[in-house]
């Protein structure tokens, strides 16, 4: 399967959908009581029709006037260097993610020593003090959060 | 003269030579952390000045907002975080000055410029205090949205690759600027249902997502065995500035700091909108634009100049007036009345030795930011050798602690994290970050004064153009962003010229 595009077209796609569904959905999430012309609905209005109208002039710029890379879908793309970076990123992200919902159940300390060593892990650190140092870290702002700043920390 | 007299008198004590190092090392501590500001430094120190006497505790408290103002300049350089709000106009070229192997010489003139400005808003306070107040007491909303539309304008000298890109960028963040409850009308908008979502997304969550989880999310596809850098501790201090760039400095920190007084002085704007509007207009008038954003120290002179112009200068609606300006103001009002002071024109009669003891010893906290500054700026310039992976957990472990501070609530966490994968994906497809700062930074004052003024003018946008200030602010906004269009047409004609 070939593929032809540029950011432009992905982006002006992407956030041309999101102006629309947002217009969509003003009258439901800004339910004003306000009777006049300028009320809380204005700004938002102006913001996500212009977000709409330059989404839809990038789309145009992209599929009209700006080159297009052409990629190739085949088996020997999907295990190529450049698709693994790719899931690298996507792992990450994961591993924020994951994150996200460690720290709702097991709290800041134990969760951000697992982000830690978890990073770690995934760019290959193999010396000792590359996990004692962020994680003795950890522990560090854990106390100065605590003790001095009398943050609370979860 | 009397009083000035008095107030020196008052200051040289050596109580408050001893106070003032220890208020600016808490301020840049706190300022360098992101998620934590020279507010809520502020704030913590408070209790701590119950005991003192009214000249030391607010020179203390001086010193952390100073500080405070300053120290977000080491991240945003350093870490391409910044701090504070204020500093998020020194990320344009002080982080790429930092990848240039140039962060000792960033962070050298971040310093500099900020004790120029500062020194030159303390002039400002302590000499043209009322005058200054009088001005802008003339500023209603047409005014108030002129100057955010004027800050705005930058949007068209950031985003060179695609000015579709920059004006979605600039919707997305005003878009995010109108999520929570509306101050007008006290509607909620585009809450889902969310309490958490009702109090807005905070400018400095906004922040650390956007630039700090996004920056760690860029170097997924690090790899430490082929891409790291062995950087030699020698050089890391042997980039420093020359006589030519202070030379070149001279008018960057010149309209920086006195963009910083006047913005400063008019409530309810502060030292980013400063910084911004400094940077602009720098950028704009310099003989070498192309250069801003690639590392440019005239860049983070205007913007550090301009961020610590606005601390003094603050201080005048809330000192002659009785009109805090921002935040930080506001919480040091209060502190001048829990020591028995009440800001406002009394003040000058009734407290009058004290007062000048303050705005004197403004030069003095100045004097000893750049002294402290110098000694430490050698130590952060070394953060730069430390190894990513190491450096990615420390700096993932602060943002996330200085962003469930914030507001004690795990809700800015999942905020931060979300924002800053979304952002990711925003700079692999060639988005700038900054205008969409711009807009969550200029959103709120922006619509609210726009509404405002369509109120007062039953709906004629006459009003924004009948005004001599506000008319002023638009004509240099639309004239800035001409010039600049102007130029970048010029360079691109002239590059294909030179390719044919």
């Amino acid at each position: 399967m070939k593929l032809r595009y540029n950011s432009e077209i992905i982006s002006g796609s992407v956030f041309l959908v999101a102006a629309v569904v947002l217009w969509l959905l003003i009258p439901s999430q800004i339910n004003t009581l306000e009777t006049s012309e300028i009320n809380a609905q204005t700004v938002p209005r102006i913001v996500i029709g212009g977000m709409g109208i330059f989404s839809f002039c990038l789309l145009l710029q992209g599929l009209f006037t700006l080159p297009k890379h052409e990629v190739v879908v085949t088996r020997a793309a999907l295990t190529s260097d450049k698709f693994r970076k790719e899931l690298r990123s996507i792992v990450y992200a994961v591993i924020f993610l994951a994150y996200l919902v460690a720290i709702t159940f097991a709290g800041f300390l134990i969760s951000t020593i697992l982000l830690t060593v978890a990073i770690l892990i995934f760019y290959g650190a193999r010396r000792w003090y590359y996990y004692a140092i962020p994680l003795a870290m950890v522990g560090i702002v854990y106390i100065i959060f605590k003790m001095l700043l009398r943050v609370s920390l979860p | 003269m009397d009083l000035f007299f008095a107030g020196l008198d008052t200051l040289l004590q050596w109580q408050n030579f001893l106070i003032i190092p220890i208020g600016l090392a808490l301020g840049i501590v706190v300022g360098a952390i992101p998620g934590l500001t020279s507010d809520l430094g502020i704030i913590l120190c408070i209790p701590l000045t119950y005991g003192m006497d009214p000249t030391m505790a607010i020179l203390m408290l001086l010193a952390i907002y100073c500080g405070g103002t300053y120290g977000g300049s080491i991240t945003a350089i350093l870490i391409n975080t910044p701090g504070t709000s204020a500093n998020a106009a020194t990320l344009f070229d002080g982080y790429p000055m930092a990848k240039k192997g140039e962060a000792y010489k960033a962070l050298s003139m971040a310093l500099f410029a900020s004790t120029v400005g500062g020194l030159i808003s303390a002039a400002s306070l302590l000499f043209l205090a009322p005058q200054i107040a009088k001005i802008t007491l003339l500023f209603g909303p047409a005014e108030y949205l002129a100057l955010a539309v004027f800050g705005l304008s930058v949007i068209a000298s950031v985003s060179n690759k695609s000015i579709f890109k920059g004006l979605i960028g600039a919707c997305i963040g005003i878009f995010i600027s109108t999520i929570g409850m509306d101050n007008i009308s006290g509607t909620t908008r585009f809450v889902f249902g969310k309490i958490n979502l009702m109090s807005g997304i905070n400018l400095i969550i906004a922040l650390i997502g956007l630039f700090a989880i996004s920056e760690i999310m860029m170097k997924s596809q690090y790899n430490p065995r082929t891409d790291r850098k062995i950087v030699d501790a020698g050089s890391i201090t042997k980039s420093k500035i020359t006589r030519e760039e202070y030379k070149r400095c001279r008018k960057p920190i010149g309209i920086g700091s006195l963009t910083g007084v006047i913005i400063g002085a008019t409530p309810g704007t502060g030292g980013g909108l400063a910084a911004f509007i400094a940077y602009n207009q720098v950028k704009t008038t310099s003989k070498h634009p192309e250069t801003f954003g690639e590392g440019e120290i005239e860049g983070v002179a205007a913007s550090e100049s301009a961020n610590n112009g606005a601390c003094g200068s603050t201080l005048i609606p809330m000192l002659t007036l009785g009109v805090p300006g921002d935040g930080a103001t506001a919480i040091l009002m209060g502190a001048f009345m829990i020591h028995g002071m009440v800001p406002g024109p009394m003040l000058f009669r009734d407290q009058g030795n004290i007062l000048y003891a303050i705005m004197i010893g403004l030069f003095v906290v100045n004097v000893f930011m750049y002294l402290i500054g110098s000694v430490f700026t050698k130590f952060y310039a070394h953060i730069t050798r430390i190894p990513y992976e190491i450096l990615a957990c420390i700096v993932l472990t602060f943002c996330i602690a200085g962003a469930y501070s914030t507001s004690n609530s795990l809700y800015d966490v999942y905020i931060i994290i979300v924002v800053g994968i979304l952002a990711y994906f925003l700079r692999r497809m060639d988005f700038q970050l900054v205008p969409i700062l711009l807009g969550i930074v200029l959103g709120p004052l922006a619509e609210m004064n726009f509404r405002r003024a369509l109120i007062l003018s039953d709906g004629s946008l006459s009003i924004f153009i009948t005004r001599p200030i506000s008319l002023g602010f638009l004509l240099v906004a639309v004239g800035s962003v001409l010039l600049f269009a102007w130029r970048n047409h010029r360079s691109k004609a002239k590059a294909l010229s030179e390719a044919r």
